[in-house]
């Protein structure tokens, strides 16, 4: 019979031993059938054996790292161990938790399982558990979250007592007592008020925001992905060779192109509608997102569901992004900059109306103004990088068109009119860019507005910043600019204001971060 | 624009970099360059039928590789600068373009120096600063290895001494 782990340790759902053969079938299902047909082609007497082998393989393969795979939950850590030559053992503190994900695929959900994420701070070190059960996956987050509060509030608690009466190790609630197995978190009555604080809803979904979907081209990278994919395919089709071509065109220009054309697209954006929709309603069912332990909770998904759990005192800053089409009805996406999340910008909220963007990034933010405040114009000049910039963009692109052009003795007349129309965009392009450029210091935040065609606005608290860094090219040093970085560890890992004035910039830094410039900003100079 | 009591100056990091980095700089860039030169004249002499202003263009090249080999190492030298105070690290770099690069010594994770053959040749050493920020590294290039040793020592006893996860 199988050993248990002992020690505490506790495997995954048996019903892991359900999910992994299938998931290894899905994966290997394409070697597989090649090396059927393969065998099938060449002998038959092998079949005995190879059957066996395709059925055992997965099996085995799915049931390993069930076997091998336990975790535990000590008072202090949390240990997950796992490999089969390779014995690996995952440890993290649970005041390092930052972060608890749930997720579950539509296998998981039919077995009742989950796939949890646990984040801890350094950046790409997760530990994962799949699959638990979803009961044991939410008592284990709902454990991990109040267990870290509990910390924390004895910490603060401790620091509090030190001018009354020393806390002895026996006031210490039951939680905190070292190598105590998994379950939730029971403060003791010395330690009160008990830590769970009543969840805060921030938002949920309205299905009145689904107008919203068409305008959000996301998804549309993915149908181009899928198109891509599908021509793959395609080529190996018998359909598509000159022959047919050449006929189907024949056949096309008897009708008018024009009424040809107006069908296409209408039935492209019929499609398209149905698509971004579909895909709307697939992430954003059941979309909530609650304050609770000091985190922010994310859950949606129809068919995929996904919990997503932010410790706020990680969340740095939020960044708001309208995009050209979803400026047109109203519309922004609000995404959290965080520490110790996987990659640092998770969207909290689905494409929504504008307004309830800044609501949430507000109630984030914990203050009002930095969303919709007034930013600092970078002036003239910046305005005049801008457009040079995007010119500059044009140009390259009809330099490499003309010598297409040349190469391919095409006329000239085309390339003018798309040389033209390349122009005015960029001129159009470099005049939004401009418009969306600038800077603000609200409060202890630091406010970043960029974008050409969307509208992003970076909000960063100034804690979060940890240096900057003041680059200027040739072009910019001699229009007096420069771009400021603050680098931070949280989302992308930087905030630029771009093209702002050398001085402005340093003012800018020094009075964000105060002390830290101050050994290096010398006294006022007349020339700047 | 609101102008704060004057307009504020960044002033320079306080340090030069070894003056040996010239050589260095001169070395590296005219291996670099010259590779590029010689491979620019071989195709103009053995491809068969190039048009006569490809010649022109590989002088061009030549003359810019030159003056890249002649002046780049003297204008960096005079740009590149550093500074370790007990709070900040802060540093000056570049030759075309300027970028000066400031970080709180509380924030940086881990002091690295790194010694490449031609710099141990000239008695050269990088140090290079990382804060929780992939966009924050803070490099100085090419001091004296010695006086990297020393401000390697002096950045891990200081780091060593602040607490806190540095995010």
């Amino acid at each position: 019979m199988i050993p248990e782990p002992g020690e505490g340790y506790v495997r995954l759902s048996p019903r892991k031993l359900l999910l992994d053969p299938v998931k290894a079938v899905g994966q290997m299902v394409v070697p597989l059938v090649i090396a059927l047909v393969g065998i099938s082609r060449s002998d038959t007497q092998f079949w005995p054996i190879i059957l066996p082998l395709v059925v055992i393989g997965p099996l085995v393969l799915g049931a390993l790292p069930w076997l091998t795979t336990h975790y535990r939950l000590t008072g202090t850590q949390i240990q997950v161990r796992s490999g089969v030559l390779n014995k690996t053992t995952s440890t993290a503190p649970l005041d390092r938790v930052r972060s608890v994900d749930l997720e579950a695929s539509l296998m998981h959900r039919i077995l009742g399982l989950q796939k949890v994420q646990i984040g801890t701070g350094v950046d790409d070190d997760r530990i994962t558990l799949d699959a638990l059960a979803a009961a044991d996956a939410q008592a284990l987050r709902t454990t991990l979250l109040t267990r870290r509060a509990v910390a924390e509030q004895q910490a603060v608690a401790a620091a509090g007592a030190v001018g009354h009466a020393a806390v002895g190790p026996t006031d210490l609630p039951d939680g905190l007592s070292p190598e105590r197995p998994a379950g939730p978190a029971t403060p003791s009555p010395p330690l009160s008020p008990p830590p769970v604080a009543p969840a805060v809803p921030l938002a949920r979904i309205d299905w009145s925001w689904l107008r919203f979907a068409p305008f959000s081209l996301g998804r549309l990278v993915l149908v181009f992905g899928g198109l891509g994919v599908l021509s793959q395919f395609a080529d190996d089709l018998p359909i598509w060779n000159q022959e047919t071509a050449t006929s189907a065109w024949h056949w096309l220009t008897q009708f008018a192109v024009a009424a040809i054309v107006v069908v296409l697209s209408v039935g492209a954006l019929a499609l398209w509608l149905v698509i971004s929709v579909a895909g709307y309603v697939l992430q954003w069912w059941g979309f909530r997102l609650v304050r609770e332990h000091g985190s922010l909770h994310l859950t949606s998904g129809l068919v995929t569901t996904r919990s997503i759990t932010v410790e706020e005192a990680k969340v740095r800053g939020v960044e708001m992004t309208e995009p050209v089409l979803m400026r047109l009805v109203g519309g922004a996406e609000l995404s959290t900059l965080a520490t110790g999340v996987e990659n640092g910008v998770t969207q909290v909220l689905p494409p929504c109306p504008r307004g309830v963007a800044v609501a949430v990034g507000e109630a984030v933010l914990e203050r009002p103004g930095p969303l919709t405040g007034r930013l600092v114009e970078h002036g003239p000049r910046a305005r005049r990088r801008a457009w040079f910039r995007q010119v500059r963009h044009a140009l390259d692109a009809v330099v490499l068109l003309a010598v297409g052009w040349w190469w391919f003795d095409l006329t000239w007349w085309w390339l003018a009119a798309i040389g033209t129309a390349l122009l005015a965009l960029a001129a159009v392009a470099g005049q939004a860019q401009y418009r969306h450029l600038g800077h603000a210091l609200a409060g202890d935040h630091l406010v970043a507005g960029s974008g050409t065609f969307a509208r992003i606005r970076t909000v960063l608290e100034t804690d979060g910043i940890i240096g900057w860094v003041v680059s200027q090219t040739w072009w910019q040093r001699r229009a007096g600019l420069a771009d400021l970085t603050a680098t931070t560890a949280a989302g992308t890992e930087r905030v630029l204001v771009r093209d702002v004035r050398l001085d402005v910039a340093v003012a800018l830094a020094d009075r964000a971060t105060p002390g830290l410039l101050s050994d290096f900003v010398g006294p006022a100079h007349g020339t700047a | 624009m609101t102008d704060v009591g004057g307009t504020p100056v960044l002033r320079e990091p306080a340090n030069r970099v070894s003056p040996r980095a010239i050589p260095f700089w001169t070395v590296s860039a005219l291996v670099g360059d010259a590779v590029l030169v010689v491979a620019a004249v071989l195709v103009w002499l053995l491809v068969p039928g190039v048009p006569g202003w490809a010649g022109l263009l590989v002088l061009l090249l030549a003359v810019a590789a030159v003056a890249h080999v002649v002046l780049m190492p003297r204008v960096r030298y005079r740009v590149h600068r550093w500074e370790v105070t007990d709070t900040a690290v802060h540093t000056r770099e570049g030759w075309i373009g300027r970028e000066t690069r400031i970080a709180p010594i509380s924030r940086v994770q881990t002091v690295d120096s790194r010694q490449g053959a031609l710099m141990r040749l000239f008695g050269l050493a990088s140090i290079t600063v990382t804060t929780a920020s992939a966009a924050g590294p803070i490099t100085v290039d090419c001091l004296d290895a010695a006086t990297a040793r020393e401000v390697v020592a002096r950045l891990t006893a200081i780091t060593a001494a602040t607490e806190g996860d540095a995010t």
